[in-house]
């Protein structure tokens, strides 16, 4: 049988050899660290954005890399995902782009702030992170998918920048809204018009937000839409 | 209780028992918050109130690991505490330290890493504090008139824990070096040197409560550490999958976290064994059921419920879901909550004198906690999974995902309502012990062993 010294020794050699291992793996990570992270771009940009991410804890809300809370969504892809055009909107008033949604706090960043924190992220977005988030693997079955819109000309920059982070074209944007393909034979000028105007004058509650566009731009878009049949 | 100066521990546990409650009322802001009451908004935002929860946690068994170590050193070590009056100095810095820390987090003052909240000026306190800690620790075992396994890895796990919150102080620019070492923290303590901490109290309850020879429990103290670190250490890759860190970690994290739950499994077959083995009835069954009960439960929670998401294949999904907070619950819980809670009980009698221990009330809060913990942790693990399909497997929009786990929330509230219920009688009970008191020392050569 196992005498306690026997144990004893099982336990110092174990401990002793597989910290070695530890390190040596450790001090392997950190040679490759500066490549797998693109540290040449930590520009002061970057450092003064992760600066901001830490000193307003938005991980007690989100997560990056996966790490952090799970109250908001995971941001590690986001400038990516929605481009900064869209995050600066939705930094200047966050509850404004998700009305009578979780709330985030409204943090009254200046330019230069917001323009540090979304740096960082999009520093983030480029970490080698073994292929981290997956792509979705399960096709919803389908439904909006069927009609796509043959538009030959490219949508409106404001289109671009705002309206697809949350609405898909063509199969490409966002999931927060439903997919505009076919819209414009779905509803008639003057009211698309009056919609993104101000989503909640014509359905109260609703979770579409109203965006700081111009007439023109406004205009723009829904000549636009009103073409996708 | 041995000697007088055991009597500051009594102290540690009433200090645990009030930011347990404090954690718990933090706990039901965030849950109301994600079933959309959040009135409490613009006070108490959800990353405060998280941020409060988690590290009240860590404080209030820290504290009960500290109470536990006033009180079980001087007992194997045969001696009265290295100078007693500095116990209470350390514990009333402590107090202050952290609800310094705690206020901060309402004004924005914090580090923003999770776990690591405390910002550092205040860590550097922390370290004062825990040496002050140590140093009474360890001259009263550098004097022992008798050495035993126990006091060693009990003091080996505390220092060693001091040891690995340095990793967590230094300032990298560089998110993915900053979460490497940050895991040197959170996952080295709950994955490694505090199973030394935890194998160590366990030892000391199983050889108080059961009468087994002492030469064979701690025999197999050193079998439940050394298979602690041998899987535990190498483990803490399992965090290093997808923050940038290199791809062999897969393979090291996955292989090695697989084996983390055998030193859970260890601890739960050698504590039911010594209990079979017993060679006399300790009136405290109490204390007995919540030191059993803490070696099953941390094998279900951390052991079984840490290994459901430890493959690479399953994290890739899970990894930053409710299935982590699901495991979080129930791991720390079953691992560390209920043992601060068997010491607790096991020392209060001996502490104050009333042998209160067979009361009903002492049942109901063991039930009640543990059932609670258990509804709390299938609401999350099925909030969890509806979590990862939508959003990670569908592609749904995370804020509709959520939508959808609301329901599951209202179940996990009523199943935290009733963990709370037990620990409230939990309390009570404690409350009834009185305070500690010379007239509860053991007269000379009379043992409670
Ligand atoms: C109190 C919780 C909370 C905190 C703190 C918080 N957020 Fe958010 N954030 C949210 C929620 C909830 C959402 C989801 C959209 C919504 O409901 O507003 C969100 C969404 C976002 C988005 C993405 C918007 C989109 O459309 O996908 C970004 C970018 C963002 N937050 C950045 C930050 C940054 C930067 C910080 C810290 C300075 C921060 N958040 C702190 C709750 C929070
Ligand atoms: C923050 C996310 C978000 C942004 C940004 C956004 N929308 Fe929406 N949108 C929604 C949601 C959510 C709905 C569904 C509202 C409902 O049904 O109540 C919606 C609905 C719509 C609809 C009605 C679709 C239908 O099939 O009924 C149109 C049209 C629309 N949005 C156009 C736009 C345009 C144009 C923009 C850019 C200027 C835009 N949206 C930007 C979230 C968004
Ligand atoms: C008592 C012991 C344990 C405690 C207290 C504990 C607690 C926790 C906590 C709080 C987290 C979340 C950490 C964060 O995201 O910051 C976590 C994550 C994790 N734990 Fe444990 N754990 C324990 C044991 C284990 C064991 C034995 C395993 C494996 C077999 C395990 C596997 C994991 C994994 C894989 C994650 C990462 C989840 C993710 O990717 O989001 N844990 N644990
Ligand atoms: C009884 C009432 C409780 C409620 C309502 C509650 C609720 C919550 C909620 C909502 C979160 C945040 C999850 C998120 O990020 O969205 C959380 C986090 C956490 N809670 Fe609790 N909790 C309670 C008690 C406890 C207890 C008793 C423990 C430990 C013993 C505990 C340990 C934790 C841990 C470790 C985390 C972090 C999890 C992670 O990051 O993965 N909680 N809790
Ligand atoms: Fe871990």
């Amino acid at each position: 049988m196992l005498s306690k010294s026997q144990a004893r020794l099982f336990f110092l050699v174990g401990t002793f050899l597989f910290s070695a291992v530890f390190l040596g793996l450790t001090w392997d990570t950190m040679r490759q660290m500066s490549k797998r992270t693109n540290a040449q771009n930590l520009s002061a940009e970057v450092k003064a954005g992760k600066h901001i991410w830490e000193t307003n804890n938005c991980m007690g809300c989100h997560t990056l890399l996966g790490e952090g809370a799970y109250y908001a969504p995971d941001l590690t892809k986001i400038v990516k995902q929605k481009g900064k055009t869209y995050l600066k909107t939705f930094l200047t008033d966050p509850q404004a782009m998700y009305p009578g949604q979780r709330k985030m706090i409204q943090y009254n960043f200046t330019e230069e702030q917001k323009d540090n924190v979304l740096a960082f992220l999009e520093w983030v977005g480029n970490i080698d992170t073994n292929g981290w988030p997956p792509e979705p693997n399960i096709k919803p079955p389908a439904t909006e998918s069927t009609v796509s819109s043959k538009v030959s000309e490219p949508p409106p920059e404001k289109f671009a920048q705002l309206c697809t982070a949350c609405h898909k074209l063509n199969g490409k944007g966002g999931v927060v809204g439903p997919a505009l393909d076919g819209v414009g034979s779905k509803y008639d000028l003057a009211y698309l018009d009056k919609w993104i105007k101000d989503p909640q004058l014509v359905k109260p509650g609703t979770a579409m937000p109203q965006m700081p566009l111009t007439d023109a731009e406004r205009e723009e878009i829904v000549t636009f839409l009103i073409k996708l049949k | 209780m041995k000697f007088k100066s055991q009597k500051i521990a009594f102290w540690f546990f009433a200090v645990c028992m009030l930011l347990l409650v404090l954690q718990v009322t933090y706990g039901f802001i965030m849950g109301f918050a994600r079933i959309g009451m959040d009135g409490l908004h613009d006070i108490i935002p959800f990353n405060t109130a998280r941020a409060t929860h988690t590290n009240l946690l860590v404080v209030w068994l820290l504290t009960g690991f500290m109470g536990a170590a006033y009180y079980i050193i001087p007992e194997e070590a045969d001696r009265e505490l290295h100078m007693p009056q500095l116990a209470w100095v350390q514990l009333i810095s402590w107090v202050i330290v952290g609800v310094v820390a705690v206020a901060g987090f309402h004004f924005n003052w914090w580090e923003g890493r999770k776990f690591l909240e405390i910002p550092r000026p205040l860590d550097f306190l922390v370290v004062l504090n825990v040496l002050l800690f140590l140093y009474l620790i360890g001259m009263t075992i550098w004097n022992a008139k008798k050495h035993s396994t126990t006091q060693l890895v009990f003091f080996f796990g505390l220092l060693a824990a001091a040891l690995l919150y340095l990793p967590g102080m230094i300032y990298f620019d560089n998110l993915t070096m900053d979460s490497y070492f940050r895991w040197w923290v959170v996952h080295l303590w709950v994955e490694g040197v505090w199973e030394l901490i935890m194998g160590a109290i366990l030892a000391f309850l199983l050889i108080k409560l059961t009468g087994v020879d002492r030469e064979v429990v701690e025999k197999w103290l050193y079998v439940v550490v050394g298979l602690t670190f041998l899987s535990g250490i190498l483990g803490t890759g399992h965090h290093y999958y997808w923050i940038g860190t290199p791809k062999y970690w897969l393979m090291v994290g996955g292989l090695f976290s697989a084996l983390e739950p055998l030193a859970f499994l260890a601890m739960a077959i050698w504590a039911i064994n010594m209990y079979r083995k017993k060679g006399k009835e300790h009136p405290n069954k109490l204390a007995l059921y919540w030191t059993l009960g803490c070696a099953i439960m941390s094998f279900v929670g951390a052991g079984f419920l840490g290994f459901a998401h430890t493959w690479p294949q399953v994290n890739k999904w899970t990894h930053g879901t409710l299935i982590t907070a699901m495991h979080g619950h129930m791991a720390f819980w079953g691992a560390y909550g209920m043992l601060v809670f068997a010491v607790i009980i096991y020392a209060l009698p001996q502490l104050t004198g009333r042998k209160i221990f067979d009361n009903l009330s002492g049942y109901i809060a063991f039930w009640a906690t543990n059932i609670g913990m258990v509804g709390m942790t299938g609401a999350l693990a099925v909030a969890g999974i509806a979590q990862v399909y939508l959003e990670r497997k569908l592609g749904m929009d995370f804020l509709a995902a959520q939508k959808e786990t609301e329901v599951h929330f209202i179940g996990m509230m009523l199943a935290a309502s009733l963990f709370t219920v037990g620990v409230l009688i939990f309390i009570y009970n404690f409350i009834r012990h009185g305070k500690p008191t010379d007239e509860a020392l053991l007269a000379p050569g009379e043992s409670n062993d």
